[in-house]
């Protein structure tokens, strides 16, 4: 009987579901919220850092300037808060994602009076750790490229989009050019992106693997995805958009020569998960077609990452739908068959900014909630490995 | 206060048991001979139902949050549980086996239980008085269990009327969960004071709960009425584990979408039943096993 009895108490013992600090890691939703009426923040891009936290980049609005300011916020491995940094509103427009060299983070911006683009390092914790001018104002995207970082800014002097090879001290090792056409009517689109006033465009720079570099920028009149050696004057091939009404809004080299793409025309968005695009020649972005997404807003932002679930190679898609949730599409990237979708936010309005693969093969998404139906302020959704295997 | 009221009901019944100890001292005294009927009645197996009330308490063991502040105190927003407020329901089978004063007793019970809280928000403009925006969050859980717990009893006196005492060990699975949010505040930014009350969201919560096990004490009076004992008692029932799902606090969209995430909670609860029991053993067809 007295072993019975301590049977019992074990088994009783086994079900007491205590509390699961690695569960909390795995799986969270956060809001990091303001109490202040009148303050804005979105984020723009969020990387896990080493000590297992997050560090996010993002917007706030300035009273005292027409362009966002910058907020930095720094998150520990729950999501706990642990830092947040108004930087000076001497700098404005910050541009993602979040760049990583010799264990530093960096991005970019540009002066809010004479639009001089910087570029800014960071340590782990978020603190700003230096500051470097770089050559040209309005930066409107980056990528890595090794240790250096690729840079697509516009001139607004002389109407162009610039690509720039860009090292972390700021030098530019390369840059070429590229004329988006005369008049004032291309150019009114791209300062409303500067300004939030307007749609915000697909603006994107990459490079395909150790070959030429692409942008997804303004370029003879129209939004297209050009590719250049930044040698010659013209891009070796272009996927053309309809002025700023159609174009690429996402793309990703894969393996093989293929890209991951997403794709917007007036107002319409569709998904290509296995596209072939023509990098020496001219083509136009109608004619790739794709998977029709209706569930999402007109000319949606789209991001793409790739990730290995349970042993497979999945390109995930993150964009916002019309019920104002954030859609998580995936597909295989071997076939470009749909293996699964899932759905997150509710009640409050959510919007897609930004996602990446977590070190415990879960999945980071970060984006914008607007609390009580009307503050902007920044949400982090962690997925754990089994709820991303679950679903996709 | 609850508690108090718990007491207090334990020692008007066990004064009542008293009383009748007094009154009828001479029946327990001298002891009567142990007779072939008395050693029969040493012995007994009931059988019966019971029903009643019981009142909830959640006690938090570790606070989630999906709202992390990051310019005001977390203390602002923090949920302020209610303790033993609202009432829920149960009914339970009782199989009982009596030994010489001691009962040993299985009671499968049917309980439906409810526990409440709520926390408030504000965001308003240091520089603008007018700009403020007050909510309040008030959620109510509702968590339908099946018990199963075993009881030892003693009787503390045995004649028509008898007050026993009880201690038990019970397992509660979860058979279902809801969760009622209803959001109400007062805008003073656009152009008055609006106060509203949003729809209530209603939703299944069955995954953000799980079994749990926990003690029982309690106290009861039984009542000899013919051939059949009817039974009042008051117990305290005592959560020992987490009744949250550890992996699922965020799962429910709808919930984290407005700002909630399950904490890690026991629960505990003041459980009042009254019913009959039904003796299963008799001597011969005309014996009053009750009415010694």
């Amino acid at each position: 009987m007295r072993y019975i009895s301590i049977i019992g108490f074990l088994i009783l013992a086994a079900c007491s579901n205590e509390s699961d600090p690695a569960a909390d890691k795995a799986s969270f939703t956060r809001i990091y919220d303001n109490n202040k009426f009148n303050a804005t923040y979105y984020p723009i891009d969020i990387k896990q850092t080493p000590d297992g936290g997050y560090l996010i980049l993002g917007g706030r609005k300035l009273n005292n300037s027409n362009f966002s300011g910058i907020y930095l916020l720094k998150v520990d491995e729950l999501g706990g808060f642990v830092t947040e940094i108004e930087v000076t509103d001497e700098l404005v427009a910050p541009v993602g994602p979040l760049l990583i060299a010799n264990d530093s983070y960096y991005f970019f911006c540009m002066t809010n009076v004479g639009l001089q683009t910087q570029l800014i390092k960071l340590d782990a914790d978020g603190n700003v750790d230096g500051q470097f001018n770089v050559a040209g104002n309005y930066p409107a995207a980056a990528a890595q490229d090794g240790n250096n970082f690729l840079l697509l800014s516009y001139d607004n002097q002389d109407k162009e989009s610039v690509v720039s090879v860009v090292t972390p001290s700021g030098s530019v090792n390369s840059s070429k050019s590229f004329s988006i056409g005369a008049g004032d009517a291309v150019e009114e689109p791209i300062i409303n992106h500067y300004l939030r006033t307007g749609r915000q465009l697909p603006f994107l720079v990459g490079r395909l693997p150790g070959g030429n570099f692409y942008f997804n920028g303004f370029y003879n009149y129209t939004l297209s995805l050009a590719f250049t050696n930044l040698v010659a004057d013209e891009p070796q091939g272009i996927v053309q958009g309809q002025q700023d009404d159609g174009g690429l809004s996402q793309v990703v080299p894969l393996d093989g020569g293929k890209f991951a793409v997403a794709r917007f025309n007036y107002g319409d968005n569709y998904f290509l998960p296995s596209a072939t695009l023509n990098a020496t020649g001219i083509s136009s972005s109608t004619d790739l077609g794709g998977n029709a997404m209706p569930e999402l807003i007109p000319n949606a932002s789209v991001k793409i990452v790739r990730t290995t679930n349970n042993a497979r190679k999945v390109v995930l898609y993150a964009s916002t739908t019309r019920s104002k949730q954030i859609a998580l599409v995936g597909y295989d990237e071997t076939t470009g068959a749909l293996v699964g979708s899932k759905y997150l936010g509710f009640s409050n309005p959510f919007e897609v900014a930004s996602l990446a693969p977590t070190t415990d093969g879960g999945l980071v998404v970060c984006g914008t909630t607007y609390v009580a139906g009307r503050f902007a302020r920044i949400c982090i959704f962690k997925l754990s490995a089994k709820e991303l295997t679950a679903a996709f | 206060m609850k508690i108090i009221l718990t007491l207090i009901l334990a020692v008007l019944i066990s004064a009542t048991g008293f009383s009748q100890f007094k009154r009828k001292s001479n029946n327990l005294l001298p002891k009567p001979k142990p007779t072939q009927q008395n050693k029969f009645l040493e012995k007994q197996w009931w059988l019966g139902f019971k029903a009643g009330t019981n009142f909830a308490q959640a006690k938090p063991i570790k606070s989630y949050t999906v709202m992390v502040p990051t310019n005001y105190a977390a203390e602002l927003n923090v949920k302020s549980y209610d303790s033993f407020l609202k009432t829920g329901s149960q009914a339970t089978l009782e199989a009982t086996f009596y030994f010489k004063g001691f009962s040993f007793s299985l009671q499968p019970t049917y309980r439906h239980t409810r526990f409440t809280y709520f926390n408030q928000f504000r965001w308003y403009n240091a520089e603008n008085s007018a700009e403020t925006l007050e909510l309040r969050y008030d959620q109510e859980q509702k968590l339908d269990y099946a018990d199963f717990p075993f009881f030892i009893k003693y009787d503390i006196l045995r004649n028509k009327l008898r007050p026993y005492v009880q201690v038990g060990i019970v397992y509660s699975m979860l058979i279902n969960a809801n969760k009622a949010v209803s959001i109400t505040g007062t805008d003073y930014a656009s152009g008055g004071t609006n106060q509203f009350a949003n729809e209530t969201i209603i939703v299944g919560a069955k995954d953000l709960f799980e079994n749990y096990w926990g003690l029982v004490a309690g106290v009861g009076l039984d009542y000899n009425l013919g051939n059949v004992r009817v039974v009042l008692e008051g117990s305290y029932l005592k959560g020992m584990s987490n009744i949250s799902h550890t992996k699922n606090r965020f799962s429910n969209d709808r919930l984290a979408g407005i700002g909630d995430a399950q904490d890690d909670l026991k629960l505990n609860n003041i459980v009042i039943s009254a019913g009959v029991l039904f003796p299963m053993r008799f001597l011969s067809s005309n014996f009053k096993t009750l009415d010694r």
